[in-house]
């Protein structure tokens, strides 16, 4: 199956790049605390490896920023491109899963 | 916690020079928030080095869309290069397991093996004339180099490639002295000590190969050919993978015809007498041909992938 490509790089939900933009709209943060609040609103565990590689990607494409910082733990923001980016990704994300609700005859709200 | 911060550190070493200097701390400090006290575990350690590795093949612009068309094409040509070096130790090793295979074979079944091997032959010998031509196209831009002073770059590549060279010549020199001392049949696995001095051999003529690739891939990184060469040798690494493909294909076929028609030859047992055509060497050759091939295949879908930007310039 082939899916449209966002020139963001940014695809499937479950994407790490895709969860840490979700992560990082609530506020900046640095490596550990971003794999932590991932696994509590995502359900996902993302190793060392795997988030520096997005984190990486992120930085390249111009969708996140890291923070000055005197520490090893350097803190990242979204920049207002990746805001733009994730909003695409969360519109398309909510087209088809309305698509979906209204096939299955769901009713969604909006989550808490 | 002081071998637990090592360790950890230690991981770094898969990501490439420049992404450490800039991510390394970052991540380390996450490893060790992650582990708190726990040293890491293996597959901890294969996740990291895993994601160092892609980190590498990022870098070098194997993978991922950051780098442009022309970098991409580059990358594709190289990974055909650094393939077609491990398909000629392939080359090599099958080149040993099927000397005088005409011999033991009955004439009536001979010429279905012979035609494979011709095939193997010729192939092997085009794809290296290509290879040649594709150096030499590039050599002009490579001696401008060396003259705008990138010696310097490559100067640890070639010295390490020349030192392998001289060590494999001079091992050769006590190996050639001691096989004139034994028979046909001690030469061709009847000596164990002397099978093994000659698989270490193989093992340093693989290592000057792969030395003299690195230095190869080294310039080609650094120089810019240009796109009307970087053309041509995006078309001879089609080429070459074209030839990689046939020569893996034919030497299949030679391994089956000959497992049929004549095992007692794959063994070096009797002539008609029962054999297995199982044969340790010949899988090893084969599968190294066909990872060599696939690797190559990926170079070349990589090249493909970017050649409309390229022409476009």
């Amino acid at each position: 199956m082939r899916t449209k490509r966002e020139p963001t790089g940014l695809r499937r939900p479950n994407d790490p790049p895709v969860l840490i933009l979700t992560s990082l709209a609530a506020g900046s943060k640095h490596g550990h605390a971003l794999a932590k609040d991932i696994e509590a609103f995502a359900g996902v565990t993302l190793g060392p490896g795997a988030l520096y590689g997005a984190i990486t990607r992120l930085e390249e494409r111009g969708l996140i920023e890291p923070l000055h910082s005197e520490d090893r733990r350097r803190p990242y923001r979204i920049t207002n491109a990746g805001s733009a980016a994730l909003a695409d990704v969360v519109t398309e994300m909510r087209r088809i899963s309305d698509v979906g609700a209204s096939r299955l005859g769901l009713t969604l709200g909006m989550p808490g | 916690m002081r071998r637990s911060h090592d360790e950890t550190a230690g991981l770094l070493r898969w990501y490439p020079r420049t992404w450490r200097d800039r991510y390394g701390d970052e991540l380390v400090a996450l490893m060790e928030d992650e582990l708190g006290e726990q040293p890491p575990t293996l597959r901890f350690k294969v996740s990291v080095a895993r994601a160092g590795l892609r980190e590498r093949a990022h870098g070098t612009g194997l993978i991922g869309d950051q780098h442009s068309p022309t970098e991409r094409t580059r990358a594709g040509t190289l990974l055909v290069l650094c393939s077609w070096t491990a398909f000629v130790v392939a080359g090599i090793s099958f080149s040993k397991a099927s000397e005088h295979f005409a011999q033991a074979v009955p004439a009536a079944s001979r010429s279905l093996p012979q035609d494979a091997f011709i095939v193997v032959a010729i192939c092997g010998l085009l794809g290296s004339a290509l290879v040649v031509l594709g150096g030499m196209a590039a050599l002009p831009t490579f001696v401008s180099f060396l003259r705008d002073g990138g010696w310097p770059a490559l100067r640890g590549h070639v010295l390490r490639a020349c030192l392998l060279t001289v060590v494999t010549g001079v091992a050769l020199i006590p190996l050639g002295a001691w096989a004139h001392h034994l028979n046909q049949h001690q030469r061709n696995g009847g000596d164990g000590i002397y099978s093994a001095a000659i698989a270490a051999w193989a093992v340093l003529v693989a290592a000057t190969l792969a030395q003299w690739t690195a230095a190869a891939v080294a310039a080609g990184r650094r120089i810019d050919v240009g796109h009307r060469v970087l053309r041509l040798e995006a078309g001879l690494a089609v080429a070459v993978t074209g030839a990689m493909f046939a020569i893996t294909t034919a030497t299949a076929l030679w391994w089956a015809t000959i497992a049929q028609r004549a095992p007692w030859f794959l063994q070096g047992t009797a002539t008609g007498s029962n054999s297995s055509p199982f044969d340790p060497q010949l899988v090893f050759t084969l599968a190294l041909m066909s990872a060599a091939a696939l690797t190559a295949g990926y170079g070349v879908a990589r090249i493909t992938r970017s050649a409309r930007a390229v022409r476009a310039g």
